[in-house]
């Protein structure tokens, strides 16, 4: 790979890559994290540390030496979070205008 | 200490300069405001005159709700909200809960603003966003909280905007972090007799690296908060609920209990407030009555951090019988990690969790942050000159923005003291504010040298700190002896603050102008 695509594809996982990965955990965490005694924690925390996501990806995107793993990391993320949230919405029953419905 | 390699330094230090080129200026305008937010209630006292310091909560307003909620429609009676207006006065927003159709929620019904004695001085119908705007008596304290929440930007870019302006920051502080190779010696390096260039460097790493945790705070909290609505909520009610944003409220914020809709009249309120005061030491800053008029009402009342804490208090009572129920966290219906964390970043954000001195630290940690950004720029530029007359038009913005805005906030604060008592301040602050912009946008194209332009900037800033105390008493402020009688020491506090800062920067720049003078005379010398 040449120097130059090598730079672009750094800038685009630390740019437009951080914040989409960013969202895509956000949205995902809140499917796997423990509820806690409140019932609240997989709700707010992710909200709380959107921005941290966001810079823990960002400065890894800059600062790791081996752009095949940066490359990595953030696509396992966003499959991993992404295929959560695919997932929650197929196994969901065709018909559900449920507005109580507890998170899972 | 972290030690990166030579390369990932590099990287660094271009990020680092990068983010505050990119987004310097439009971070400096975010913070300079915010840092001046931090005492939006004691300006907002000082603009307008309020003398009053018995809270609303503290003074009977029981039957003033009653009589409202007698000639407000039913339909929109659901929920009630209490808090203070102008010179402590009451605000109540009778409202039901509604979904717009991008599935946003929102508030609609009518909003009474009441006069000293209880009685209707103004009512608002719409939804919460059309009927919150400024009024005469906070179009400043409000203008200041506007720009540096959404700079005027129309929702949501504005606060996206804003939110980006935080993640920028958070950037340049952990990049700022990274670059140090020797923190600690760095701390306290101050070369007074270098080149100018060097002690500008210093008193940027000095400044930056003592402001860094405060840094890291704030853009965390800042982020935090501009997202939480825009873009936080509606994604992770997606994940979670299908996108019903109404049930993401309900499981966080809501009251959880069986739900009981048999007609009940309101406890008495005036006992309700009377006991939250004795038992968290100080008047609710928000009251919020659910379920108004049902069997099932139940009344929450927000409190200040209690001292030496930092997570503000909130208390639940049983609506129709005016009984405590319990305490509860801010978020959620019982402690928790995630409650805890999201609560605590208000106080955070904001300083007010130990009064006026956490908010004066705050103040100066601010001024220390606008410092950093606008000195931060000007070294990126003295790298840069040597080789490249091309950013001369970013070294003379830097002097606009960095001078001028301060100079259109404080001729803001002067056309909201003389148009105040005429009743067009609301139109008047942000026009003046605009007017003085556009006087230091024309002075940095048409002053010949970025000294001069400087120089007469600051000294505008200077002249109109002083005479702001003045324009204050002259249209009609009240005077020390009337708000000391009062124990408004607000009005004070801030007139001392802005003679004592003008008169600081005044005095500043005569020293700098018989330094030069002795310098030209020094350098005179050998020739005469």
């Amino acid at each position: 790979m040449s120097p130059r695509i090598r730079k672009w594809t750094r800038i685009g996982f630390a740019g437009p890559g951080a914040v989409i990965g960013a969202l895509a955990i956000m949205a995902g965490m809140s499917l796997w994290l423990p509820r806690g005694t409140a019932g609240i924690d997989n709700l707010v925390l992710p909200l709380v540390f959107l921005p941290l996501i966001w810079a823990g990806l960002f400065f890894h995107a800059c600062l790791d030496a081996r752009l095949g793993r940066v490359v990595l990391v953030a696509l396992g993320l966003f499959a991993l979070h992404g295929g959560l949230v695919a997932q929650k919405f197929l196994g969901r029953p065709a018909v559900t205008a449920v507005t109580s419905e507890a998170p899972r | 200490m972290i030690h990166l390699p030579k390369e990932e330094t590099k990287l660094m230090v271009a990020v680092h300069g990068w983010s505050g080129i990119m987004l310097g200026l439009v971070l400096y305008a975010v913070v300079i405001t915010g840092m001046a937010a931090v005492f939006a209630e004691e300006i907002g006292a000082w603009s307008a005159g309020h003398v009053e310091t018995q809270s609303a909560f503290a003074r009977p307003f029981d039957q003033s709700v009653r009589e409202l909620a007698a000639r407000t429609p039913k339909e929109f009676q659901d929920d009630v909200d209490l808090f203070e207006i102008g010179d402590h006065n009451l605000g109540v927003f009778f409202h039901r809960h509604e979904v717009a159709p991008s599935g946003e929620l929102i508030n609609r019904g009518v909003y009474y603003q009441l006069d000293r004695h209880g009685r209707v001085a103004g009512e608002l119908r719409g939804t919460g966003e059309e009927v919150f705007g400024p009024r005469n008596d906070d179009a400043l304290s409000s203008f200041l909280v506007d720009t540096h929440v959404r700079l005027h930007v129309p929702d949501p870019w504005g606060l996206l905007l804003t939110g980006a302006m935080g993640l920028a920051m958070l950037v340049a502080a952990i990049s700022g972090l990274l670059i140090h190779r020797h923190l600690f010696k760095d701390i306290f390096t101050l070369r007074r007799d270098a080149n100018p260039v060097l002690v500008d460097r210093d008193r940027h790493s000095v400044a930056g690296t003592w402001s860094l945790p405060f840094a890291f705070v704030l853009a965390f909290t800042g982020s935090f908060f501009s997202f939480f609505g825009t873009v936080g909520v509606p994604i992770v009610a997606m994940a979670a609920f299908g996108g019903d944003q109404q049930a993401f409220s309900d499981t966080v914020f809501g009251q959880p209990g069986t739900p009981d809709p048999a007609p009940r009249p309101i406890g008495n309120l005036d006992r309700i407030a009377a006991d939250a005061i004795g038992r968290t030491g100080g008047a609710p800053t928000f009251m919020t009555i659910e379920h108004f008029g049902r069997a099932d009402a139940a009344v929450t009342t927000f409190h200040d951090p209690k001292s030496g804490d930092i997570e503000p208090v909130t208390l639940v009572y049983h609506g129709a019988s005016a009984t405590f129920d319990r305490e509860k966290p801010s978020i959620g219906s019982k402690s928790s990690a995630g409650g805890t964390l999201a609560a605590i970043m208000a106080p955070l954000h904001f300083g007010n969790f130990a009064g006026v001195l956490s908010k004066a630290i705050w103040f100066g940690l601010g001024f220390a942050m606008c410092y950093v950004t606008l000195t931060g720029i000007r070294l990126w530029l003295a790298r840069r000159r040597e080789r490249q007359r091309a950013f001369d038009w970013l070294e003379r913005a830097v002097s606009v923005v960095g001078f001028g805005l301060p100079l259109a906030l404080l001729a803001a604060a002067a056309g909201f003291l003389v148009a105040m008592p005429l009743g067009s301040a609301v139109y008047w602050t942000p026009a003046t504010f605009l007017a003085a912009s556009a006087a230091a946008i024309l002075a940095g194209v048409v002053v010949p040298t970025h000294a001069l332009l400087s120089r007469g900037l600051a000294i505008s800033i200077g002249a109109l700190l002083v005479a702001l105390p003045l324009i204050r008493l002259a249209s009609s402020g009240p005077a020390w002896p009337v708000a000391i009688e009062n124990g408004q020491l607000a009005i004070m506090a801030v007139d001392i603050a802005m003679f004592a800062g003008g008169g600081w920067t005044l005095w500043q720049l005569l020293g700098a102008t018989r330094r030069r003078g002795a310098d030209h005379d020094a350098s005179l010398e050998p020739a005469e």
